[in-house]
């Protein structure tokens, strides 16, 4: 199994707990503590969108991080932004937050750098 | 030496499979070096079409017909190295293409097409090329009849991936391949690796395909978005991959690569009942539950 492009042994079934999901962010080692600022942009349908987020608190924020560090470009893989909303829904709670997952689920097309 | 996986693309016609397969075997040979060999099972024999850059001109079942009996026919006529890139001659994999075509339309069986295929291979020793890592099947399962499961009932494809799509129609031929790799997984090993939604860009398919995957107790491995490159490239009779590797959408093929490398996860399925498919579609709003007084009423008489 998959999540964020982490790979989950079999044995763990295709119900992985997520704690097990934050731990591998946690253990991935990847250094995301110069990243203070996460800017997005949008494309659908020719509708353009600029999108800032800055909660660091969150685990959106780590996950986010995360991938900007280890991914080959900007863009954003659609599996791996459609997982994150759904994780940080469950973790998060905040509005702002929530208002993003809101546009995670959208087929916009996403872009992602740290400002 | 890593063991030969025997890996299969099914689902139901028109979903997009053989541009899903081509692509994904594409990116697991240019980006990750691995050496394939693809079987198309399907009678219109397009399932090699952009690898080779043109539609297999000779597949199994003519080049017998013409020769009078399959025993006739030589490995290396119906056994095409991959143009471009998938050529042997290039650096990373190679891609090896056959097809096995099947009757014309409204005549025989086309399941029995890609039953002489996967004979004649195994008997010519296609299977045991050197520095072959995957064979992959390509094969239409809307019905799932005999012949189309052949891959399945004998045990040849060991893990099977499902093209779909958050349609009603994609989604119920899913449960009814599950249902035939169900049924010869006791006797043939055939295991389900997972999903992979070919999306159409519908409101909630991920959470739909995502949803479908766990009911049936695998995976959705990866959401492949809709993007015109895709056909830009096949106008060319090319993959994205080929055509422009570094777009978006060939990273997108690429990851789907990535895990069907890395994947271990094979079960045996546990397909849904019609009344529980039809409720999953409700309960992600793509429908609303029809009213019984409403059934087989018009919208401007309900």
């Amino acid at each position: 199994m998959f999540i964020l492009g982490f790979h989950f042994p079999a044995e763990l079934g295709n119900n992985v707990p997520d704690e097990a999901v934050v731990a591998k962010l946690d253990e991935s080692g990847v250094d995301v503590s110069g990243i203070n600022e996460i800017k997005m942009f949008t494309e659908y349908h020719g509708q353009n969108e600029e999108l800032s987020y800055t909660k660091k608190d969150t685990f959106m924020f780590k996950a986010l991080a995360h991938y900007i560090k280890t991914a080959e470009t900007d863009y954003m893989i659609y599996t791996n932004r459609y997982q994150i909303s759904e994780l940080s829904k469950r973790l998060d709670s905040d509005d702002e937050t929530m208002a993003l997952c809101k546009k995670f689920d959208s087929m916009a097309h996403f872009k992602i750098t740290a400002a | 030496m890593a063991a030969l996986r025997q890996i299969a693309f099914y689902g139901k016609g028109g979903i997009g499979k053989s541009t899903t397969s081509q692509n994904t075997l594409a990116s697991m040979a240019y980006y990750f070096d691995k050496n394939i060999m693809i079987v198309g099972c399907d009678p219109k024999a397009d399932s090699t079409r952009l690898i080779l850059h043109e539609k297999a001109q000779n597949t199994i079942l003519q080049l017998a017909a013409e020769m009078g009996t399959v025993e006739d026919l030589e490995l290396e006529d119906a056994l095409k190295p991959g143009a471009g890139i998938f050529s042997p001659e290039m650096p990373h994999g190679w891609i090896n293409c056959t097809e096995s075509g099947g009757p014309e339309p409204g005549v025989g069986c086309a399941g029995r097409g890609v039953i002489t295929a996967i004979n004649f291979l195994e008997e010519e020793g296609a299977y045991e090329a050197e520095g072959l890592d995957f064979v992959s099947y390509d094969v239409l399962g809307d019905v799932v009849c005999g012949g189309f499961a052949m891959p399945i009932r004998e045990g040849k494809a060991q893990e099977i991936y499902i093209v779909m799509s958050g349609e009603m129609m994609a989604m119920y031929a899913a449960n009814n391949i599950s249902k035939g790799i169900l049924k010869y997984a006791n006797t043939g090993g055939v295991r389900l690796a997972g999903l992979i939604c070919n999306a159409r860009m519908t409101d909630f398919e991920y959470d739909l395909a995502w949803a479908l995957a766990r009911d049936l107790g695998t995976q959705m491995i990866h959401f492949v978005p809709r993007n015109n490159i895709v056909q830009r490239a096949e106008i060319r009779r090319m993959t994205v991959v080929e055509y422009s590797p570094k777009a978006d959408q060939a990273l997108e093929y690429k990851e789907l690569a990535r895990k069907i490398i890395h994947n271990d996860m094979k079960i045996i399925p546990t397909p849904l009942e019609m009344d529980d498919l039809e409720a999953l579609i409700m309960k992600y709003g793509l429908e609303d539950e029809a009213d019984v007084d409403n059934i087989g009423k018009a919208e401007a008489e309900a």
